[in-house]
């Protein structure tokens, strides 16, 4: 069957899958540049973000997605052939137990664990207690993985029911998200930029570099937010529309940004919901406070965690993000009710 | 074979021993980088373009490549090493005239009972009291007593005379010479004066690509020199020289004795700050490779070094570690082979010249 473009089940396909943790987003890259051929220019920057520039004449606004996956690093090769890791994002080390990790070069290997002394909880476990069964032997295992190799937890897409599983789906939910929301567009009035950040694992690190160099005006990023364990108080539902976020760990909503996304989903006729939350950050609070600060919508896309690395998202969640984005990106600027300060540009050679 | 012979063939600068010794006899806890920068400055100040100190007081250098400034594409590199030291600090004197200090950076508690240490400008020499042990209690003997309850003996009788020597806020350093044994050059500080001699060593002759070498303060304490360095500076990429804890030591599992003292340049694929520039890594290696010169890793995952500010500053900036592993730094002596920091040099001129050809 041919999918139309922007179809969200053809881009979770190819990006779900794609090799990418933080740092060495190399498949991830090459999928996002495929996928975005003809839509406008793109570029890599300094510490591996994707930049979609789409030209215009209106003010700059600044779309953002996470494009790295948990991964992890080798950090020594021992006797019997296995190689002892650190997680570079992730969950933490219980989740990571069990997953199959990918190789750039298309090496495998498995996440097993060091079982904890009787009376000491798995879950209490920190990546010392884990390692890598790679099947090889020391010399052969030293050469395959030779330490300073990163991995990536690798991602299988599956469908139950209504709703998506994979373990990458933070944040390449939210990547194909943007993405669809790029390609269904028609004409934007507005400069946009569109980044796929780096990094966003190890403490957004792409997003702060990144917003810095685009100066924008505006930002929308978009991004996966767990919810609905045990423990959370939030009210947030699978299958209730996307959230917007009003205040998360280095983040507060700007007020007319958050007006705008009320509106642009009223007008979408998308049901919204309301993140709160007092632990978990996402790409917002690195954006939001880039150069001089840039006021920025959140749009979080509910997911719930699974107690592996893997997570949950509902198709239909999906579907109503992509159309509040496209309304987003439709609706015209505001008019500035207080003229923002006068910057000069910085840098630029 | 002599390190002098080997440099003289590859056209690399040689490693200036003499900027060692002097770096690290000279004291400069994080705050107080000038009697380390006044050195550094009369070391490289005949060699550079432009040399001057910022508002953080790091000490930044720019130097034209050899050709003139008209080579195209060649990009602006960085290099950097920190000056400051991990120390004290004096934050009040007891009425018997005895000192209590704070940590500035980080240091092992373990390492400080009985030290001897150099206290302010004037050098005052102090010892952190010991109790006797008629007064020691058996539960004393077996415990780590934390900073808060040490105090630093100058000899002064009274707050009055021990005022007279020193004030309260002077930084406190450990008080090491530095010696050599065969190939072992041991001193204190080597984290990061090894790395401040190596860039100094490494501008004693024009670079092949426009290079900003920049010594910078307050690594220790956060890495804020480097902050305010990078956004000035703006390079297009940036190598960091330090000296790097080493892992080989006895009842230590093999597999665990990484990086080696002797080893050669210590390369960085990550740390808590930094996830290396994957093209810089590859050049390195392939430099390394070409020149005969051993590398080995750095233990990802821990620590974390200006690197990490630099990659972060402004729209981005590819970033990598190169460092000399030394045994027990962060305390008062640590060693060093001396034929690591010479190969660093090496290293990284080398790297220099790759990156005149190619940098996509």
């Amino acid at each position: 069957m041919k999918l139309r473009p922007g179809s969200l089940d053809a881009l979770l396909k190819t990006l779900v899958p794609a090799y990418g943790p933080p740092g060495r987003e190399t498949g991830v890259r090459a999928a996002l540049r495929t996928v975005l051929r003809g839509v406008g220019r793109t570029r890599e920057d300094a510490l591996g973000n994707l930049h979609l520039h789409i030209p215009g004449s209106g003010p700059r606004l600044l779309l953002v997605a996470a494009m790295d996956a948990p991964g992890v690093i080798v950090t020594r090769v021992e006797s019997g052939g296995t190689a002892r890791i650190d997680l570079l994002g992730g969950r933490g080390a219980a989740e990571a137990i069990g997953s199959t990790v990918l190789f750039a070069d298309g090496e495998r290997a498995l996440v097993a664990y060091d079982r904890p002394a009787s009376g000491k909880e798995v879950g209490a476990l920190d990546s010392s207690s884990l390692y890598l069964a790679t099947g090889y032997d020391k010399t052969a295992a030293s050469k395959r993985f030779p330490v300073g190799s990163v991995g990536m937890l690798e991602a299988r897409l599956d469908r139950l029911g209504d709703q998506w599983r994979a373990s990458s789906l933070d944040n390449r939910a939210g990547a194909a998200a943007v993405a669809a929301a790029v390609l269904r567009s028609g004409k934007i009035p507005y400069d946009l930029h569109v980044i796929f950040t780096a990094q966003s694992e190890l403490g957004s690190r792409g997003a702060m570099t990144g917003a810095f160099g685009v100066e924008p005006e505006m930002a929308v990023v978009v991004e996966l937010a767990h919810v609905g364990e045990a423990k959370d108080q939030s009210p947030v539902t699978l299958g209730e529309g996307p959230c917007i976020g009003l205040k998360e760990h280095g983040y507060i909503a700007h007020p007319q940004a958050l007006e705008m996304a009320r509106k642009a989903a009223k007008a979408a006729r998308v049901p919204i919901q309301y993140l709160v939350r007092e632990e978990g950050s996402s790409d917002a609070g690195a954006v939001r406070r880039a150069g001089p600060g840039v006021p920025t919508v959140l749009i979080a896309i509910p997911a719930r965690k699974t107690g592996g690395p893997d997570s949950l998202v509902h198709a239909r969640d999906l579907e109503r993000t992509v159309d509040l984005v496209v309304r987003l990106l439709a609706t015209p600027p505001a008019p500035k009710p207080v003229p923002r300060a006068r910057t000069p540009r910085r840098g630029g050679k | 074979m002599p390190a002098a012979r080997v440099a003289k063939r590859s056209g690399a600068p040689r490693f200036e021993e003499h900027f060692l010794k002097a770096f690290s006899n000279a004291d400069g806890p994080s705050g107080w980088e000038a009697p380390v920068r006044e050195l550094i400055v009369g070391a490289v100040r005949d060699n550079v373009d432009r040399l001057e100190v910022d508002a953080m007081g790091n000490l930044v250098a720019r130097i034209e490549p050899s050709g003139g400034r008209s080579r195209r594409g060649a990009p602006h590199v960085m290099l950097c090493a920190h000056m400051d030291e991990v120390g004290f600090m004096v934050t009040a004197v007891e009425k018997d005239g005895r000192l209590r200090f704070r940590k500035v950076g980080g240091i092992d508690p373990r390492i400080l009972l009985g030290q001897v240490f150099r206290v302010g400008q004037n050098g005052a020499r102090g010892v952190v009291g010991v109790l006797p042990a008629h007064l020691l209690t058996n539960n004393d003997m077996n415990k780590v007593i934390p900073i808060e309850e040490l105090f630093l003996d100058i000899g002064a009788a009274s707050r009055e005379e021990a005022l007279q020597a020193i004030s309260i806020g002077d930084l406190v350093a450990f008080d090491t010479t530095y010696e050599s044994a065969g190939r072992v050059r041991k001193g204190k500080a080597f984290d990061d004066r090894v790395g401040c001699a190596v860039l100094a060593s490494l501008v004693q002759k024009r670079p092949p690509v426009p290079v900003t070498a920049v010594w910078t303060v307050q690594e220790e304490i956060g890495t804020r020199g480097a902050a305010a360095a990078a956004r000035r500076v703006a390079p297009d990429l940036a190598i960091v020289l330090e000296g790097t804890a080493s892992g080989e030591s006895p009842g230590v599992s093999p597999e665990e004795q990484q990086p080696r003292m002797g080893g050669g340049p210590t390369i960085t694929i990550q740390d808590r700050s930094l996830m290396a520039d994957a093209r810089l890594i590859d050049l390195l290696e392939k430099t390394a490779k070409r020149r005969k010169i051993p590398t080995q890793w750095k233990r990802p995952g821990v620590g974390g070094t200006d690197a990490g500010r630099i990659a972060l500053s402004g729209a981005g900036v590819p970033a990598a570690v190169v460092s000399v592993a030394c045994r027990y730094i962060h305390a008062p002596a640590a060693y060093l082979d001396i034929r690591d920091p010479q190969r660093v040099v090496e290293l990284v001129w080398h790297a220099l010249e790759s990156l005149r050809k190619e940098w996509p």
